[in-house]
């Protein structure tokens, strides 16, 4: 078995299970954690709470008006790369046929030069981001390894994907092991550190927009 | 006669036979052109081999299916299929000969002795070494006895095909014969690897072509493949390669992606991992090749080609799930199993701590009422 | 229907009229090499040639090739092991030259530049066998008179 087999075969299939298992054992297990009961009379019905819910999931990704000129430059720089990843995650050919055989669906692609640019791009604003959370005294104190790790696994998936697409430094198969090895590394580390942000965000958002709402406060 | 033959030059032959040096030429102007060699280098090469004389060539077939002496004899037009024939003196090859039994063994072991550490030894076919070999048998001697053997007084080994390269199908996962490439079993003498499903028949003579005018092993890849021919990927010279950069893709075999011609990566195609000449020197005298037919590349000239998932699915899908192939159910079936596990484990754990908690709480609890009696 | 080139095949193509007119970038760059081995022949160097099969051309290139070079006051046509065919483009010292199978299908095709082309050129070990063939034959027949 050569590295681009065991990077398609067993790895990434322990990736997966490790991925799905880990994902939905901490959603559950916050789903799960005990509430305070609410002492305070209800001010609005269940029904209207709900709607501060997603209201608030929605509202706060949204700057914040009074804030702008201190919170501007990281909210620009966190949104465009973000959408850079989800450009070059889904917008991809060889991408898309990877999402295919795991759900069925399939889309148009991007040209491939062009995800290719955007990738680069998304990597250049990624650099800047670690270089703000190193440089910025406050982020760093309250950075831990689990941020730059995250930071890292996913850094190394664009790294070497952009190395395969381009054919850079190595012959093509071996670039495209390790860019599948890095994302299967990324998939079982994703549930146990920061990346689980991308299910807990939301969630959260509406939780705590739900409970602000039912006890009156505007959300 | 085959002691004749190897004493006479490549060029005595040839004039006997009436082939004139200009139709030497123009041969040798077409391989070196397939060689990526400038096409008047051929004149060299054909003054090099006129003067040269032919070297003795054994080949070996072991277990294998004749596709690769197909490849070989079959595909140029009459007048080119014989060149390689004048080149070389092919004195022991039992699918060709017209010899038979022991008369076909002596004719090894006369041409063997007579070019004793100078003689070509071509394989064809995977080595069978399961349960002493008895899998694959000629005159009474296994394949490894035979190989082993005629490797000893060869000047280096040639192996045609994937199967002797790499393994091959009797190499392919569960392997019940212990097939094994000639590389597994040879240690000490030069082994060129010319893989391939058969591997192009230009590829084959090219490379026989080179061994016998430079009289030297040619530069190779990490696999042993003359760097010539497996220099670069198919991916690296396909003609669609601008549509998958577009990524413009065929979806299905009949839609209007597969009637535009464009890329076929997600049908499956194996191009972008797969090194060999099919992309510029082609099939059938450059008619076409696999992807110009409109299907995707198997990668039959890389190691192990058998087992590395469907032939039909993207390079950048898993291998794992029905006939390597992954599909969305199994998909469902194993991220459900693993996700039902996670919510179980979850569950049972804040359950735990619940209890846990209850435990404590009433042990507190009754501590303090103790307290206050 | 004996040969390949006899099934008839219907070919997609983009539109290369509208790209008639124009010079390919790939088409220049092979004229500009002819022009700089022409000079290097004449400073004395040995002949060159340009391998047209391994060239990648778009289709329209090869026409737009044989159109820039024009043709010229020589044709050979060579019988060994097939036909060749070696005709003198419009620019002296520049030789299209093609060599076929016995079927007629294509094996090498390339640009030759030489004052004469080289596989015309008869070496001595030829020359000596033909005065043989001659000796032998002058003799066969004065041994029968
Ligand atoms: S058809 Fe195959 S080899 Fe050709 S560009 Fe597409 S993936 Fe690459």
């Amino acid at each position: 078995m050569d590295l681009l087999q065991f990077a398609r075969g067993p790895a990434l299939k322990f990736a997966l299970i490790v991925f799905c298992f880990g994902v939905l054992w901490r959603l559950t297990a916050v789903f799960l954690l005990r509430h305070e009961r609410t002492l305070s009379e209800p001010r609005h019905p269940v029904f209207r709470a709900l709607m501060g819910g997603l209201l608030a999931a929605g509202s706060r990704s949204a700057p914040h008006r009074e804030f702008i000129r201190r919170t501007g430059y990281s909210e620009a720089l966190g949104y465009s790369y973000h959408i850079g990843l989800f450009v070059v995650v889904l917008a991809f050919g060889p991408h898309i046929a990877f999402l295919k055989s795991l759900f069925g669906v399939s889309w148009p692609a991007l040209p491939n030069n062009l995800v290719t640019v955007i990738a680069a791009l998304t990597l250049t604003l990624m650099l800047a981001v670690l270089l703000r959370r190193l440089t910025h005294r406050v982020l760093r104190l309250l950075s831990n390894f689990d941020d730059y790790f995250s930071w890292f696994i996913t850094a190394l998936v664009i790294v070497t994907g952009l190395m395969a697409s381009t054919h850079f430094g190595a012959p093509y198969e071996q670039l495209l092991a390790w860019h599948i090895l890095s994302f299967d590394a990324l998939l079982v580390w994703f549930p146990f550190g920061k990346l689980m942000h991308a299910f807990y965000i939301f969630p959260s958002r509406a939780i705590n927009g739900y409970a602000l709402a039912r006890k009156g406060a505007s959300v | 006669m085959p002691e004749y033959q190897a004493r006479q030059t490549i060029g005595e032959l040839l004039d006997r036979q009436g082939i004139s040096r200009r139709a030497f030429i123009k041969y040798c102007t077409a391989m070196a052109s397939l060689m990526a060699l400038p096409p008047l280098a051929g004149r060299a090469m054909a003054e090099q081999l006129r003067a040269a004389r032919r070297p003795s060539v054994i080949y070996l077939s072991f277990q294998e299916c004749t596709g690769c002496l197909e490849s070989l004899t079959r595909s140029f037009s009459p007048s080119i299929e014989n060149m390689i024939f004048n080149v070389i003196s092919l004195d022991y090859d039992d699918t060709l000969m017209a010899a038979a039994g022991h008369r076909a063994e002596a004719a090894r072991d006369q041409a063997m002795k007579a070019n004793y550490g100078k003689y070509l030894v071509v394989v064809d076919g995977s080595v069978p070494t399961a349960d002493g070999g008895i899998y694959n048998c000629a005159a009474g001697r296994t394949a490894v006895d035979i190989l082993t053997e005629t490797a000893k007084g060869a000047a280096a080994i040639v192996c045609v095909g994937t199967c002797s390269s790499f393994g091959g199908i009797p190499f392919a996962d569960p392997n019940p014969t212990g097939a094994r490439p000639v590389s597994d079993l040879i240690g000490d003498k030069p082994i060129i690897n010319v893989s391939g499903c058969p591997p192009i028949p230009e590829v084959i003579t090219g490379t026989l072509l080179q061994f016998v005018t430079t009289g030297q092993v040619p530069d190779l890849d990490e696999h042993r493949r003359p760097k010539v021919f497996f220099g670069n990927t198919i991916h690296d010279r396909c003609y669609r390669r601008p549509f998958f950069d577009q990524g413009k893709f065929a979806k299905t075999f009949d839609d209007e992606g597969a009637r535009n011609g464009w890329c076929l990566f997600e049908l499956g195609c194996k191009g972008p991992t797969t090194y060999n000449a099919c992309a510029t020197t082609k099939w059938n005298g450059g008619t076409s090749f696999p992807i110009e037919s409109g299907h995707p590349c198997l990668g039959c000239s890389e190691p192990g080609f058998w087992d590395k998932g469907s032939f039909y699915a993207a390079l950048s899908t898993g291998t794992f799930g029905r006939a390597g192939n992954l599909t969305p159910r199994d998909a469902a079936k194993l991220g459900g199993a693993a996700a039902a596990t996670g919510i179980a484990v979850a569950a049972g754990a804040t359950a735990l701590a619940r209890h846990r908690r209850k435990v404590r709480m009433t042990d507190i609890q009754t501590a303090d009422t103790q307290k206050e009696e | 229907m004996s040969r390949l080139g006899d099934i008839p095949i219907r070919i997609e193509r983009p539109d290369f009229a509208a790209m008639a007119g124009t010079i390919g970038g790939g088409v220049t760059a092979i004229l500009a090499e002819i022009a700089a081995l022409l000079d290097r022949l004449a400073a004395g160097d040995e002949p060159q040639a340009i391998d047209l099969k391994s060239l990648p051309m778009n289709p329209g290139d090869r026409e737009q090739l044989i159109e820039a070079l024009g043709s010229g006051e020589v044709a050979i046509t060579l019988y060994a092991d097939g036909e060749s065919t070696i005709r003198e483009t419009g620019v002296h010292g520049v030789w299209w030259t093609e060599h076929r199978d016995g079927d007629g299908e294509v094996t090498a095709a390339f640009i030759e530049i030489a004052r004469v082309p080289g596989i015309l050129i008869v070496d001595s070990d030829e020359l000596q066998r033909g005065a043989e063939r001659l000796r032998s034959a002058i003799g066969a027949t004065r041994s029968s008179e």
